[in-house]
């Protein structure tokens, strides 16, 4: 039988044996000829297992908060059409014509209205959806379940379905649907696919948004200018980060992705300034030197960066794992190269 | 009319306990895990383990409450149900631990209470309780009698009795029944000698060598406090293919007895323990088929059909837990991963799983949950790596038990020894290819065989006299995180 040649056949080796050698994994040097060796592996049992869980649980009370807001809200909206409906009926008691043209401009408001609130509210159940099966994705790397695996990959090719794209990749995890493959190992198998060229596209989305910052602040004559100009860039890149990754923000989206991004570059921020940043800027803000104002400019630029990044990580639907996450040297190089070559 | 009326009886019993067992549930949570498997499949180690890993705080990395801290502590409370034995904890444990030997196998219901006290992921303080209950799988295998008459039963028993590799080991039962009239005159000493054959034809079904597991009645290899009572003192006919039984006959008397086996042994299971666990675990033994041969692979996978056949399956529901309860969750786990290679391990479970696709795929259709897992309650080997001449050999280092034979040597249950067993195919498909798929110890001398399982004693844990020596395993958490982890969320 041709598909029994690869099988290897049991075999027992008693340790007492003068021909079995036992030997440590750093061991090296070769024993003789004709004896066997047995070398002891790590148990992966007793390997540490990374648990993501928070110390403190979040805190899960009733929403007062909520409910206040939402209460306010109401009653403006209430006040707001109490309003509309004197200043319509006041409207009929001078004219009809003009009576009519305000109905019927309050029904476009009205109208539009509706429909924005629906916007905001799909744009919030798509990040939501984004977020949930970015946690799903980091249980799953650390328990294993295929399942649960199975589950992940089918919502993320619905997420992915609106990208034309990646419609090759789509076909060739959709492929592998079927196999037996591990829970993790379906998941990295997963980001191959289907992140790679979205990471490459954010990689120059932001690195492009980060150049464009660094030469305003470099050439604008005002601090504030610098300010806007870096706010609306940021917001920009945002946008544009959570709409290739598969989400699509509204106003409401963009405030609660800024909480995240912002949350995100604090937590991680200390220690990207204590390694990444400060050396980038030490080491080869060789224009630094030359220039205050060019400092300022690639100082603001390596800030887009690292707001980018954040963005990528709170933005994307997987976590990384099979993929290297972008990380600032990377994106400086570029940015200092770009400078460099203009000078 | 009258088997519809008893069975609308029965139902009715069966409900009546339900929504008794809901009123106590509903102030105290409780969740009844069935732990079962055929015999040597590892019920006691995983009880054991798992007990004492909750109790003793084990590694336990997956199983998220345990691990995140919300578990403040288990301890055992007392056994509830007053007519079954108590799971005999203490004394398996100090099998395990100090005299490093496996404990003695399952051959009764037994049942323990563990009580959980935890917090709950939003801060409140819970409590639950996990009746653990024990019993051979030998017995599900009667379940499905319920529904075959006398007859049907006796057809196929017999059938079965007749394949190739049962045939040689039921030579003497088949001679005895040639001489035997199913409808001559009913004769005590005729049908007590049908029985006793039929058992030691069940008997040497088992035996290593070639590790059978289809062989209901169960009660026959386990009979308890019943042996020798008529209930269990019947056996297969060779029956003409129509009629009834004549008044009188040696068939009646069999089809009298049948009955009576399912009236006191099947249906008081049924009623009493197995309809109402809400979490099931079938703990199976593959190695032991890989060791035997393709046959033994086969008949494993019949036994689990047919055991699957008995459950009732489905998502709880709030009316089908008043009146109808039913197991949400079942977790099929390979016990003894830690005989092969942790490369091997999804080998294992895709073998598994194959066998257990039909159950999946039904089972995914009402809504209820099952899992594959390989896993060893106790882990009793080390990993390493063996170079021979130009080969890696993925082995394992272990001490064999004591009787345990490999390349015609015996272990005296003192040697270390680091044992290759074979690999497995990567396409579980192969070893399901029919007979001589692979050799096995059915077909094959000891050395010829593809695969060798070697058994090994517990592990010597290094701190016997400290407060808590954990035990080693592999994937139990896995396993509890399926099981109950979401009940402690």
């Amino acid at each position: 039988m041709s598909e029994r040649t690869h099988h290897r056949k049991p075999a027992t080796f008693k340790l007492d044996d003068p021909g079995v050698i036992v030997m440590d994994a750093d061991e090296t040097g070769r024993p003789s000829r004709g004896t066997v060796r047995v070398t002891p592996e790590t148990d992966p049992a007793l390997l540490p297992v990374p648990i993501e869980a928070p110390l403190v649980p979040a805190q899960r009370g009733f929403p007062w908060g909520a409910v206040f807001w939402s209460a306010v809200g109401g009653l403006v909206l209430l006040g707001l059409g109490l309003g509309i409906t004197r200043l319509i009926e006041d409207l009929f008691a001078r004219s009809e014509g003009l009576g009519f043209l305000g109905l019927a401009l309050a029904f476009a408001a009205a109208l539009a209205l509706a429909i924005v609130v629906a916007r905001e509210a799909f744009g919030l159940i798509r990040l939501a959806t984004i977020e949930k099966l970015h946690a799903r994705a980091a249980a799953v790397l650390v328990s294993d379940d295929r399942a649960e695996s199975r589950g992940i990959v089918q919502d993320l090719l619905k997420l992915a379905h609106q990208n034309p794209h990646l419609a090759r990749a789509r076909a060739t995890l959709q492929g592998h649907a079927g196999d037996i493959i591990d829970g993790a190992d379906m998941i990295r198998l997963a980001e191959r696919e289907l992140m790679t060229p979205l990471d490459q596209e954010a990689r120059r989305l932001v690195s492009s948004a980060a150049q464009r910052v660094s030469i305003v602040t470099a050439v604008s004559p005002r601090a504030l200018v610098d300010v806007l100009f870096v706010f609306v860039a940021s917001l920009r890149l945002i946008r544009q980060l959570a709409r290739l990754y598969g989400g699509r923000p509204g106003a409401l989206g963009m405030i609660r992705l800024m909480r995240h991004v912002i949350a995100h570059v604090a937590i991680t921020g200390g220690m990207a300034a204590s390694d990444s940043l400060i050396q980038q800027v030490l080491g080869h803000g060789l224009a630094a030197k030359l220039s205050q104002r060019l400092g300022e400019g690639v100082l603001n630029g390596l800030l887009t960066a690292r707001l980018g990044l954040a963005a990528i990580d709170v933005t994307r639907p997987l976590p990384f794992t099979a993929l290297p996450r972008p990380v600032l040297a990377d994106l400086a190089k570029d940015l200092l190269r770009k400078r460099e070559a203009e000078e | 009319m009258a088997p519809r009326f008893s069975e609308m009886i029965e139902e009715a019993r069966l409900s009546a306990r339900a929504l008794k067992d809901y009123g106590d549930h509903f102030f105290n949570p409780t969740v009844r895990l069935g732990v079962t498997g055929l015999s040597r499949a590892g019920k006691t180690v995983f009880i054991t383990a798992l007990i004492h890993g909750l109790t003793r705080g084990g590694r336990f990395p997956v199983f998220e409450p345990f691990a995140t801290g919300r578990i403040a502590r288990a301890r055992l409370a007392p056994q509830p149900d007053d007519a079954v034995p108590r799971f005999d904890y203490e004394n398996h444990v100090r099998t395990l631990i100090e005299e490093r030997r496996w404990p003695n196998s399952t051959v009764d219901i037994s049942e323990l209470r563990l009580v959980i006290d935890y917090q709950r992921q939003n801060g409140a303080d819970r409590t639950l309780t996990l009746d653990i209950v024990d019993y051979p799988g030998e017995w599900l295998l009667d379940l499905p009698l319920l529904n075959k008459s006398y007859e049907q039963w006796s057809r196929e028993s017999l059938a079965l009795s007749r394949e190739r590799p049962r045939a040689p080991l039921a030579a003497q039962w088949h001679a005895h029944l040639g001489t035997l009239s199913a409808e001559g005159h009913e004769d005590e000493q005729a049908a007590l000698t049908a029985a006793r054959l039929f058992t030691d034809y069940l008997r040497a079904c088992r035996d290593e060598r070639f590790a059978m597991s289809l062989l209901p009645p169960g009660r026959f290899l386990m009979p308890g406090n019943l042996a020798g009572s008529p209930a269990l003192t019947f056996a297969p006919l060779d029956l003409p293919g129509e009629g009834v039984a004549p008044e009188g006959s040696l068939w009646a008397m069999m089809v009298r007895r049948y009955e009576a086996y399912k009236d006191v042994v099947v249906r008081p299971f049924f009623r009493d323990h197995f309809s109402r666990l809400d979490r099931q675990v079938v703990l199976v033994d593959a190695l032991s088929a890989f060791n035997a041969g393709p046959e033994a692979l086969h008949d494993l996978e019949a036994a689990l059909a047919g055991i699957l056949d008995c459950f009732r399956i489905g998502r709880s529901t709030f009316l089908s837990s008043l009146f109808r309860p039913r197991i949400d969750r079942i977790l099929f786990a390979a016990t003894k991963a830690d005989h092969l290679h942790h490369s091997s391990h999804d080998r294992l479970e895709a073998v598994l799983r194959r066998t257990v696709a039909g159950a999946v795929t039904r089972a995914e259709d009402t809504g209820a949950l099952i899992d594959v897992v390989a896993l060893a309650a106790v882990r009793a080997t080390r990993e390493a790596t063996v170079a021979r001449g130009r080969d890696r050999l993925p082995s394992l280092l272990g001490t064999p038990a004591p009787g345990e034979i490999a390349g015609g040597e015996a272990f005296d249950g003192t040697t270390e020894v680091a044992t290759f067993p074979g690999d497995l195919p990567a396409d579980p498909e192969q070893l399901f290819a029919g007979e001589g798929a692979f050799r096995g110890l059915s077909s094959a001398s000891a050395e010829k065989t593809d695969f060798r399982f070697l058994r090994f004693r517990p592990p010597q844990l290094e701190s016997v006299n400290a407060e808590a020596p954990t035990l080693p395993h592999i994937r139990l958490d896995r396993a509890l995180q399926f099981l109950i982890g979401d009940r402690l969320q």
